[in-house]
């Protein structure tokens, strides 16, 4: 069973993106919700995760900042990370797959994009 | 008035429809000028901030029942059941995710920009004193406003 964490300070966003996840065929896996990138960033420290959906725009701490601690820890540097933003453009993709995010979303969520942006993480 | 079906109309009338029609299966059409609905004062509404490069603030109100009425859809629950805090996070969400569309539909593939966090109330939207483009909108015969306000909108 695969461990996935969702970080968003949007409820309303953590349903929709479980709704998609249950969709496309992620309704078996555990999911951990975080209100922020501090909470989601302790989720997936605290045990094994094999994917992190994260919000760029939270209060705490913000998508980015996450991907860049995600990416500077030795236990996580491997965990695939997919940002979910409602203030995406080609510019801020290209900027966020550099820090290492393994795709770039724009909300709003459907089930054709979470699926098409999880193809090369259920491949492996 | 500035002529209607501008860039910036279009814009926000494909943001609008987009958000509502994958969140909410809803679908948004323009009022008619015949029958001019109001959001009413049993209202809520959301506002949130547009930084860098266009300094300004995007707003939406609608009336309580019509999003009611959204949220139960959402969550696949009874209107009743609804809550004061799904509404807010809703309607929160919504402006979000329709205020990015519009963002990114209306500036250059190349120019990043940033969102304040939402912020909501209940009742009329607060007064505005600056230049803004009005959007009136309708759900299933329900009002939808939506306000951009600050003179960087309109290209």
């Amino acid at each position: 069973m695969k461990r996935i964490v969702i970080a968003d300070d949007s409820a309303t966003a953590r349903m929709f993106i479980k709704r998609c996840l249950d969709i496309i065929g992620f309704g078996d896996a555990e999911i951990i919700e975080a209100e922020n990138g501090k909470e989601a960033l302790a989720a997936a420290k605290a045990e094994p995760t094999d994917l992190l959906l994260s919000d760029l725009n939270m209060p705490v701490m913000d998508g980015e900042t996450l991907l860049k601690w995600v990416r500077a820890s030795p236990k996580l540097l491997d965990m695939p990370v997919v940002i979910i933003t409602s203030a995406g453009n080609p510019a801020k993709e290209q900027e966020l797959l550099q820090l290492g995010a393994l795709k770039v979303i724009n909300k709003p969520v459907s089930p054709p994009l979470l699926l098409e942006a999880l193809s090369p993480f259920i491949d492996d | 008035m500035p002529p209607k079906d501008t860039p910036t109309d279009k814009a926000m009338l494909d943001a609008v429809c987009q958000t509502f029609e994958t969140m909410a299966f809803a679908q948004v059409t323009e009022q008619s000028a015949e029958l001019e609905l109001e959001v009413g004062n049993e209202s809520i509404w959301s506002s949130i901030l547009v930084h860098d490069p266009v300094q300004g603030e995007i707003q939406m109100a609608l009336p309580q029942a019509l999003l009611t009425k959204i949220a139960a859809d959402m969550f696949g629950i009874e209107q009743e059941e609804v809550n004061e805090s799904q509404l807010q996070d809703i309607i929160a969400e919504i402006l979000n995710t329709l205020a990015g569309l519009f963002m990114t539909s209306l500036l250059p593939d190349d120019q990043t920009y940033k969102l304040g966090l939402p912020e909501h109330g209940t009742g009329p939207l607060p007064e505005i004193e600056t230049e803004s483009i009005v959007w009136k909108l309708q759900i299933e015969g329900l009002a939808l406003l939506l306000v951009a306000v600050g003179s960087g909108f309109r290209v």
